[in-house]
């Protein structure tokens, strides 16, 4: 009797586990099919967008570029001086400079000639760190400044580049990403557009790695060298390119990178800036913003913008990657436990009835249940709760599925943008999609589930150690990340 | 059970491989039209930077004569010259394209069904700069389509016939209306012409229309409109409406302007609306204005002060002689922007 009654559970469980696959894949899809839709509009559209007109018009919204860095020395110069070469009609750089102990400030102040300037800073969104000194090139006091703070974490770096932000739209960049030369034209322009709605607007981050960079431009597009690195570029594809387009199409997008994202400065000073109490400091914003906005009845618009793009480095390895997901699923963890209250409550529309609840079945409980599926399949097998055949269809679900999902979204890349130019890469590509399935996402559950186990625990969040390889230099260079936890 | 399992993985597969196959199909056959479309557009777009190098005055009847296959395998290129050119260069290529028919169709176009095609007839006649096209284009302003309705609203600016300014102004006031900023610049693209229009939209019902003639009065350099404006500063009800005529009261320059804007330092003025006359000051660059900037430099409001001492260092040395006199952060941050070092950049 008690063995009939734990076979009947086991077997619940499989073919409960079972049904979630397919809705995760499913929804995957459905997101594909939306990005889909929406890139035939951009590019329909794209003769007659009037980025041109936007760039010469004298009343284009000027933008405040914060650059928030820890400890970036080996490459905040090339990184900067691609900034100031974006092809945009009135924008400020503003390189917040987190306390380093490296010799990012004294790069800087060598290249760009920097001089001290007495600068008031407001307190407009609070910060806890201190500021030590602003610079700004000799002879130009308009496009570049450096501000010396003592260290307090990447959320506390944005919120002094905030208050120093002197224009309407704020950009936040990461110091180590490499900005299309049209990226910031086209991350505001949705913002000239519809003035009125638009509050924020998210760019897609791409990666970098094995792609050639010349004086701060991705000029030849490659796949990287490791699988590591080319499985990443296939999940960016089908889980940020794909996904947040899809989402920002039916309005649920709740997710803008910290690497690229720009938004109205009166709103971040509305919401009190960034959050300095989570791992995950960018979707918060979002989520906050959302919040605030509904809260007042506002008709309001997030939106994500899939070209062009900024580019970035993935982790190059195991350990780096590992700690990178830990953070990111803590993120997501501490973000919906802060926001409880808007999941599942119609008040907040889409967001509360359909993004967030997403975000907590589908991001935050699937490498729970990834895991779970592990044990559970051949455990069901041995008891004989299951039969071969239901352990067959559920390996096709979990991983035939998933597979067709990666590929259409390599289908749709190759339709739409064709980044990857050469046959061995797009080979690689399909290639990296099959090998996904294999050890990647079966590790990446166990650091996801450890990360949001952390944030329910409240460790103290850790940012860990992002050894950068550089775009073009092969030698590799230990660099730490933007620190968060007073790294 | 064991067929329904069996046909699912077939099916699973076939999609699997029908889509890896989508992918080569694609790539293959990109690589086919962009050959093709390379070597047809070859010629004409030598035979169009030609053209363009030499301002346009030889080589029309060979763009003219160009094949419509070739031609259309350039027109990217073509419409985005079209776009960028100004001047004879521009002129020249533009009777090319009218002699190529291209204003007639897109004229048709105007009418199509698809959005796409109406918002790209509306460039086409924009970049043209076709003054015939423009009671049609103010039709679009009311177009079912927003994007439409915006590109109407460019290609009319680009034409720059004040007759549609009106049209334009009256297209704000609706639903869904086409954006402030880019209907802004298009009135502004008309230049003076306009102004009668604009300033007598001051007393719009609307005060997204108000804000936008303000801001258009003030880029066209309306110095007849300072008094309408000054009354707007006064008395409107809409804070945002109050703050754009400060704004562009300073940009006009005008003595008109000073006591307005004085009058707007001191409560009961909102605070958004103090801080955006003490910049204005700054930027009509009158002398008169150091007193009544001066008494702001320690105000408890941080944006005030801060403009009250940014606008004195750019009123000059009687401006920079009261912030030298306070002992201030703000009138340390201005003065030191005038140190020589920086000041060059100023």
């Amino acid at each position: 009797m008690t063995r009939d009654y734990v076979l009947a559970v086991l077997r619940g469980a499989d073919y409960a586990v079972f049904a979630y696959f397919i809705a995760l894949n499913s929804s995957y899809l459905i997101m594909i099919v939306l990005a889909s839709v929406e890139f035939a509009k951009h590019l329909r559209r794209a003769a007659f967008a009037g980025s041109d007109d936007m760039f010469r018009s004298p009343l284009t919204l000027p933008v405040t570029v914060i650059v928030p860095a820890y400890n970036e020395g080996a490459g905040i110069v090339p990184a900067v001086q691609a900034m100031t070469a974006l092809r945009y009609p009135r924008y400020e750089i503003v390189v917040v400079d987190d306390g380093s102990s490296d010799d990012t400030f004294d790069k800087l102040r060598e290249h760009f000639d920097l001089v001290e300037v007495p600068r008031v800073v407001p307190s407009e969104v609070p910060y806890e760190s201190q500021v030590l000194s602003v610079h700004v090139p000799r002879g130009d006091t308009g496009s570049l400044t450096v501000v010396r703070k003592t260290n307090g974490g990447k959320s506390d770096a944005l919120n002094v580049g905030i208050n120093l932000a002197r224009h309407p739209l704020v950009c936040m960049v990461d110091a180590d990403s490499v900005l299309d030369p049209d990226a910031l034209l086209s991350v505001a322009k949705p913002f000239a557009d519809d003035p009125l709605r638009v509050a924020a607007c998210g760019g897609v981050v791409r990666i970098a790695n094995g792609c050639k960079v010349v004086a701060g431009r991705v000029v030849d597009v490659r796949m990287p060298r490791t699988w590591l690195v080319r499985i990443q570029i296939v999940e960016y594809l089908r889980a940020f390119l794909m996904s947040r387009t899809g989402w920002s199409r039916i309005g649920g997008l709740v997710v803008i990178s910290g690497a690229f994202g720009v938004f109205r400065r009166d709103l971040l000073v509305a919401i009190g800036g960034m959050a300095t109490d989570t791992i995950g400091e960018d979707a918060e914003l979002v989520v906050r913003l959302h919040h605030y906005l509904r809260d007042r009845g506002e008709d309001y618009r997030v939106i994500f913008v899939a070209e062009p793009v900024s580019w970035s480095e993935a982790p190059s390895h195991w350990k780096v990657l590992g700690s990178q997901r830990r953070r990111w699923h803590r993120g997501i963890a501490e973000i919906l436990t802060k926001h409880r209250h808007m999941v599942f409550n119609p008040r907040y529309g889409r967001i509360g009835l359909v993004a967030l609840p997403y975000y907590l079945i589908f991001e935050l409980l699937a490498p729970f249940v990834e895991l779970a599926a592990l044990v559970l399949l051949p455990l069901g097998l041995w008891a004989e709760a299951i039969d071969i055949g239901f352990a067959w269809r559920f390996a096709l679900v979990a991983y035939g599925y998933g597979l067709l999902v990666s590929l259409v979204a390599l289908f749709i890349e190759e339709v739409s943008f064709h980044r990857y130019p050469r046959w061995s890469d797009m080979l690689r590509g399909v290639v990296a999609a099959v090998l996904e399935n294999f050890g990647y996402r079966q590790v990446l559950a166990v650091w996801q589930v450890w990360g949001a186990i952390a944030a329910w625990h409240g460790r103290p969040a850790v940012w860990g150690t992002m050894t950068r390889t550089g775009f073009d230099t092969p030698e590799p260079t230990p660099v730490e990340t933007v620190g968060a936890g007073k790294s | 059970m064991f067929e329904l399992f069996s046909v699912t993985m077939l099916v699973l597969l076939a999609v699997v491989a029908g889509t890896a196959a989508g992918i080569v199909v694609v790539r293959v056959w990109r690589r086919i039209r962009n050959r093709r479309l390379a070597a047809l557009a070859a010629g004409p777009r030598r035979s169009l930077l030609a053209f363009v190098a030499d301002n346009g005055e030889e080589g029309s009847e060979d763009l003219i004569a160009i094949p419509d296959d070739a031609w259309q395998a350039a027109l990217p290129a073509a419409l985005g010259l079209l776009g960028k050119l100004r001047g004879d260069a521009h002129s020249a290529l533009v009777s090319v394209f009218l002699h190529r028919g291209a204003a007639r169709a897109a004229l048709d176009d105007l009418h199509a069904r698809s959005g796409v095609r109406r918002a790209r007839a509306a460039q086409l006649l924009g970049d043209l700069e076709l003054r015939e096209a423009v009671p049609e284009l103010c039709g679009l302003l009311t177009d079912r389509d927003h994007e439409v309705r915006v590109v109407a609203v460019r290609a009319l600016g680009r034409i720059g016939d004040a007759k549609a300014a009106w049209r334009m102004i009256a297209s704000l006031d609706q639903h869904d209306p086409v954006p402030s900023l880019l209907a802004t610049h298009a009135l502004v693209q008309m230049g003076r012409e306009a102004e009668v229009v604009l300033s007598a939209a001051l007393d719009h019902p609307q005060a997204r229309v108000r804000a936008v003639c303000l801001d258009a009065l003030g880029l066209i350099g309306a110095t007849g409109a300072v008094a309408r404006m000054a009354r707007v500063l006064a008395d409107d009800e809409v804070l945002d409406v109050r703050v754009a005529a400060a704004a562009n009261l300073g940009r006009l320059g005008a003595r008109g302007a000073l006591k307005p804007l004085i009058d707007s330092l001191d409560p009961p003025a909102p605070d958004l609306l103090r801080a955006a006359a003490a910049r204005a000051l700054g930027d009509l660059g009158a002398p008169a204005a150091v007193p009544a900037l001066a008494a702001h430099l320690d105000d408890a409001e941080f944006q005030i002060a801060h403009e009250a001492a940014q606008s004195l260092r750019r009123l000059g040395p009687p401006g920079q002689s009261e912030l030298r006199e306070r002992d201030n952060d703000h009138c340390r941050e201005a003065l030191a922007l005038m140190q020589p070092e920086l000041v060059n950049a100023q």
